[in-house]
């Protein structure tokens, strides 16, 4: 279920990324761009439509069309700057004024999840910072509780406790665990549901729990991915680089030396010559 | 009598005077003709020439969707790369860390590797796909990668048949010793693929290159 909703918000994004990032300034990974995506994870909240204009910008950057509950778009680059996120009833006009709205300060190669949190009464938007980097052959793990029927869970990724009675709307902290897939249990009063998540050394994950009609479910997310290299590859040998200029020093000494040995001949000459003459 | 004589046969000790004297003039004129011919020669790099645009054409193959943050939907091991503007066309071998917790290197200088410690091409996060410059006699298969302009387009062949296409967002060359680890290799938040090879001026004493030039792009479909 969750996954068609996904597959329909990638397209959406898809699309609207496609019409509104066309004028836009290329993403770049080394300029000042940061990222940000949007969710929906209020359970008794209907569709919205979500929109991200840069500040004091009327047309909006990017708008995803019929985004329902359980939905988080893929992250997008965006210049760093300032933001503003407003969520709509699905369909209602692009002017029509906002259910809820926030603004959100994008740094440079930093990462956002901007998600409508919360019962349908008491809907917020709440700005996540997302984390890229970990410590060393670990994997950062973090949960969001949205699920509604479950108003309390208590996750385990393998022995580790990731959220002990997490409130419906909450977030952790990221947890540290060892790289490797682990067993991830999340247990409600009466519901309770396992997956297995594969934790890459380098990898930051968002587990979300749903409710996916009467059921607990959990949405892996993978927030970031990298490698835990530090060292720069050797690949050249050389053979197209500068050949260094071939040695002088022996030339010169071979010449020097001939010219003392000729200088020495010469003066030899001259004295034996004069020897001679004068008997 | 015996001068005249001397001019005929001359006497042993003038005989090796002469040769001294030719002798050493022949030393002079070789060291003086090696020095011009070792200062006549300096050397030259090879410079890369940039290919004409789609020297090869754009692979063929189903185009990578849009990716979703889902850790099903996992991309297929990268099999092969093309990137026409610089005439690029390899497979990928797949490459570890060594002990020491160097990357591996291809073993030849012709075909590019993948980095599998890092994310595969397509999926999120910074994939690392490493080749090299030149061998000791010429042009290696990323020899022309510097010539890489922000907007062209690099070509991952996965073993599914898919093909993912990514942009270039930067080509940068960094020096080894100042080489920004966590920026090349480190996580980040959608596809990202980074080439990798060498540059810079080449350490004759240590055998390599004091820098490392690398290209950044960013999947677009």
């Amino acid at each position: 279920m969750t996954r068609s909703r996904i597959a329909r918000l990638a397209a959406a994004t898809g699309l609207a990324i496609g019409t509104a990032l066309l004028a836009g300034p290329a993403a770049s990974a080394s300029s000042g761009t940061g990222w940000i995506r949007l969710a929906h994870l209020s359970p008794n909240t209907p569709a919205v439509d979500v929109y991200l204009y840069s500040f004091h910008h009327a047309r909006a950057k990017i708008v995803l069309h019929h985004v329902a509950y359980g939905t988080v778009s893929p992250y997008e680059a965006i210049p760093a700057g300032e933001y503003t996120v407003a969520m709509r009833a699905a369909n209602a006009p692009a002017r029509s004024k906002p259910v809820l709205s926030t603004n959100v300060d994008v740094l440079a190669h930093k990462a956002y999840t901007v998600a409508g949190l919360g019962p349908f009464k008491g809907l917020r938007l709440g700005i996540l910072h997302d984390r890229l980097g970990t410590p060393k052959g670990k994997a950062l793990v973090r949960v969001i509780q949205a699920s509604l029927q479950q108003h309390t869970i208590s996750v385990r990724a393998g022995g580790h406790v990731i959220a002990r009675r997490l409130h419906f709307g909450r977030t952790t902290r990221y947890h540290a665990v060892p790289a490797g897939s682990l067993d991830v249990r999340a247990a409600g009063s009466s519901e309770n549901t396992t997956l297995d998540v594969p934790l890459a050394a380098g990898t930051v994950h968002t587990l979300v729990v749903l409710d996916d009609p009467g059921r607990l479910q959990i949405d892996d997310l993978t927030d970031s991915a990298g490698s835990q290299v530090t060292v720069a590859p050797a690949t050249g040998l050389g053979g197209t680089a500068p050949k260094p200029g071939a040695p002088m020093l022996p030339w010169l000494v071979v010449a020097a030396g001939g010219l003392l040995v000729t200088a020495g001949g010469i003066r030899v000459y001259r004295i034996r010559g004069r020897a001679l003459r004068t008997p | 009598m015996a001068r005249r004589g001397a001019r005929h046969a001359l006497p042993p000790s003038k005989r090796i005077m002469l040769g001294l004297l030719l002798g050493g003039l022949l030393f002079f004129g070789l060291g003086a003709c090696g020095l011009v011919v070792a200062a006549g020669k300096p050397g030259k790099p090879a410079t890369p020439v940039h290919a004409p645009q789609a020297m090869l054409p754009v692979p063929k193959g189903k185009r990578a969707p849009v990716p979703v943050p889902a850790a099903d939907d996992q991309a297929a091991i990268p099999v092969s790369i093309t990137i026409p503007v610089i005439d690029v066309r390899s497979r990928l071998l797949h490459l570890g860390q060594t002990k020491s917790g160097a990357l591996q290197t291809p073993p030849v200088t012709t075909v590019a590797g993948w980095f599998t410690g890092s994310p595969r091409p397509g999926d999120i996060g910074s994939s690392v796909i490493i080749g090299h410059v030149d061998s000791v006699q010429g042009p290696g298969i990323f020899f022309r990668l510097r010539l890489m302009r922000p907007g062209e387009r690099v070509y991952v062949r996965q073993a599914s048949g898919r093909v993912a296409v990514f942009r270039v967002t930067g080509v940068r060359q960094y020096l080894k010793a100042s080489f920004p680890a966590s920026a090349v290799y480190g996580g980040t938040p959608t596809a990202q693929l980074r080439l990798i090879t060498c540059g810079g001026h080449f350490d004759q004493a240590t055998g390599h290159y004091l820098s490392n030039v690398v290209v950044y792009a960013t999947l677009i479909h």
